[in-house]
């Protein structure tokens, strides 16, 4: 599984001093959500996902369902007009296989990077805020959970689940994702939680429950937002690759199913680049575009990361809540 | 001696996790030992022995066992590195299996492993000290984006275009088939050559990661004051970037190695399941498939133990390159 591992670095949640003309009619987003739609990376990541997101949301209107499964046509087609991405040895359309995936394969790894999130947050900031005995023990069993790779220990579970549904695969993935998260997490709201505005609440008498949801976890947002995307992708990643290997439902039409009928009929080996390269360019453009926002992300919160000085340059301030 | 012994508590936590969890997922998990063995019997063959299934539960241990009884012979068998039959090559041992394929997988995951570590990092450090040049802009995008693409896609890719092709390296197995594996000049080259592919694929899918983690590091490092310090008193350019900078800056992708390790480790068995190649993550994936009980619960703590290791490898590495830890 290729990892591109992005340094998720300090904080600095920040803001333009100057707010130019912000009118009041305006929904004004969050400060480090307008720098991060400047951001020509994050910029092209997004418009990749827009686009695949969209294609998946109008699968219907471009290609036919029953054409991703069932055989419809001459098998082993090269990409002609009337199937552009050409079609498999079961004679099925390679091209309604990656749209009508996109569906299957982007919902199971959002809901498999939501649980993920979940579990990494509250485990992440329970660990850091009460810190002692409990952070020890979270702490360690996070890193032990970051070293057992999780890919044989999925291949392991999948082999005797009975079912294959795209529920389980969700709660299966979702379930195992959380540590890589929760240590980044972790590190983010330790940082905060010595900073003086989570003191003072502590000082003026305000319950863990309202320092948590109204102090913490606001100025988490951001880097709650970088770490969901980095389990996304590599959710992304380890769904289609366990599917591809065949552990997932082979009846339904995802990206890595597509790629493991590829492999099991040794489309490769007989010379049918179609059947491969359209599926496995779909993953790739989604993980890359991912990885970009990311890339974005982590620009905006360390500007020196980025590649040419700028004409515009913001004034940054450490915000205190 | 404190951080040692910190390390050390953990590798032995690490270590019992590991073998807890390959005893304890079969056993929450429906299915059974045997289950591999009577899928491949008729119902007839079944109904006309009585006493199959039992028999069947003798050699290969059954559920029936209380839990904690079960749980020390588990504990007793792996500490002799016994672990049964395995039920899809029938009769040939657990351990006998993991002897065979083990030794390609290790081969070809620490030679490539390491290699799209040096490569990543040297990327890195030279994209980070000449930001914004053509080096920076060239190299930097490509491999992350290689770094997007799952590296089975990778393999596929790499297999059709220079395997088939353009034919320059074997696409299968791990060593040409009329070869007896040994010793000899013969079989060595032919698994070098039959190598080159997977490893390709290893090294480019990986590098990226370091390529982008190296960087980001490298640039923090390059703006603090020991740096502008060392280029004042005239020292080379090169000997600030590798000496001064990129030896401080390769301390926290180091420490990502294991992590990393643990992901690769697991991209491999996708790499050797393309190219055939008859390592541990193919026997694993064809003992997952075949419902192989004990072949899995093996591999899988193989697999386990292996970023283990990597950990211990690379707390020696840092122990050598960090004098803060030597001192503590």
């Amino acid at each position: 599984m290729s990892q591109v591992q992005v340094e998720i670095q300090q904080p600095a949640p920040s803001e333009p001093l100057a707010a130019p003309t912000a009118s009041h009619h305006r929904v004004r987003l969050p400060s480090w959500l307008t720098l991060l739609l400047r951001n020509h990376k994050a910029q092209i990541g997004l418009g990749i996902l827009f686009v695949m997101v969209l294609l998946a949301a109008i699968a219907p209107w471009i290609a036919n369902a029953s054409s991703a499964t069932n055989f419809v046509d001459l098998p082993r087609q090269p990409p002609s007009w009337s199937y552009p991405f050409g079609t498999t040895d079961q004679g099925s359309s390679v091209w309604a296989g990656v749209v009508f995936g996109a569906r299957r394969s982007l919902a199971t790894g959002f809901f498999a990077a939501v649980i993920a999130t979940v579990l990494a947050t509250s485990l992440g900031i329970t660990a850091a805020y009460a810190g002692g005995i409990v952070d020890e023990i979270i702490s360690l069993i996070t890193n032990v959970a970051i070293v057992i790779p999780a890919i044989p220990l999925l291949i392991d579970v999948t082999a005797y689940l009975h079912s294959r549904s795209m529920l389980t695969m969700i709660l299966v993935v979702g379930c195992l994702l959380w540590a890589i998260e929760a240590r980044i997490l972790r590190g983010q709201a330790l940082t905060l939680r010595n900073r003086d505005f989570i003191q003072a609440a502590k000082v003026s008498g305000e319950s863990t429950r309202r320092i948590v949801f109204g102090e913490l976890m606001p100025n988490m947002v951001s880097r709650i937002a970088a770490a969901f995307i980095l389990v996304f992708y590599i959710s992304i990643l380890v769904e289609a690759g366990l599917e591809f290997i065949g552990l997932g439902n082979t009846a339904k039409a995802s990206w890595g199913v597509s790629l493991y009928w590829a492999t099991v009929n040794s489309s490769v080996l007989q010379g049918e680049w179609w059947s491969f390269l359209f599926p496995g360019l779909a993953i790739g453009l989604t993980v890359l575009a991912l990885t970009l926002v990311l890339v974005g992300i982590d620009e905006v919160s360390n500007p020196r990361l980025r590649g040419l000085p700028k004409k515009r340059r913001f004034a940054f301030r450490r915000s205190a809540a | 001696m404190r951080w040692f012994l910190r390390r050390l508590a953990f590798y032995v936590f690490a270590l019992w996790v590991a073998i807890t969890l390959t005893f304890v997922i079969p056993q929450l998990l429906p299915g059974s030992p045997i289950g591999g063995i009577l899928q491949r019997l008729t119902p007839q063959q079944i109904q006309n022995n009585p006493g199959i299934i039992l028999t069947y539960e003798k050699i290969f241990g059954g559920k029936n066992q209380p839990l904690l009884k079960a749980y020390w012979t588990y504990l007793d068998h792996a500490a002799h590195l016994n672990f049964g039959i395995s039920t899809s090559n029938y009769p040939t041992p657990v351990s006998e299996i993991i002897a065979r394929t083990l030794p390609y997988s290790i081969a070809l995951v620490g030679i490539s492993f390491i290699l799209a570590f040096a490569l990543g990092t040297t990327i890195g450090m030279f994209a980070a000290w000449r930001r914004g040049g053509g080096f920076d802009t060239i190299f930097v995008p490509l491999f992350m984006a290689l770094g997007a693409f799952p590296a089975y896609f990778t393999a596929l890719l790499i297999m059709y275009v220079v395997g088939l092709r353009l034919g320059w390296f074997p696409i299968q197995h791990a060593y040409g088939t009329s070869i007896v594996p040994g010793f000899d000049w013969t079989f060595i080259r032919s698994a070098l050559d039959h190598g080159v592919l997977p490893a390709l694929v290893i090294v480019l899918a990986f590098a990226g990661g370091w390529v982008i983690n190296m960087r980001t590091v490298m640039i923090n490092t390059i703006s603090e004051d020991y740096i502008s310090m060392a280029q004042a008193k005239g020292l080379k350019d090169h000997r600030v970037m590798t000496r001064y900078a990129a030896r401080n800056a390769i301390l926290p992708p180091l420490n990502g190695f294991a992590p990393q390790f643990a992901t690769a480790v697991g991209g491999v068995i996708f790499v050797e399941l393309v190219f055939s190649y008859p390592g541990a993550g193919y026997t694993l994936q064809q003992a997952a498939l075949g419902k192989d009980l004990p072949l899995t619960q093996a591999l899988l703590l193989v697999f386990a133990i292996c970023p283990i290791i990597a950990i211990f490898i690379i707390d020696l590495v840092n122990f050598v390159l960090d004098p803060r830890i030597r001192a503590s």
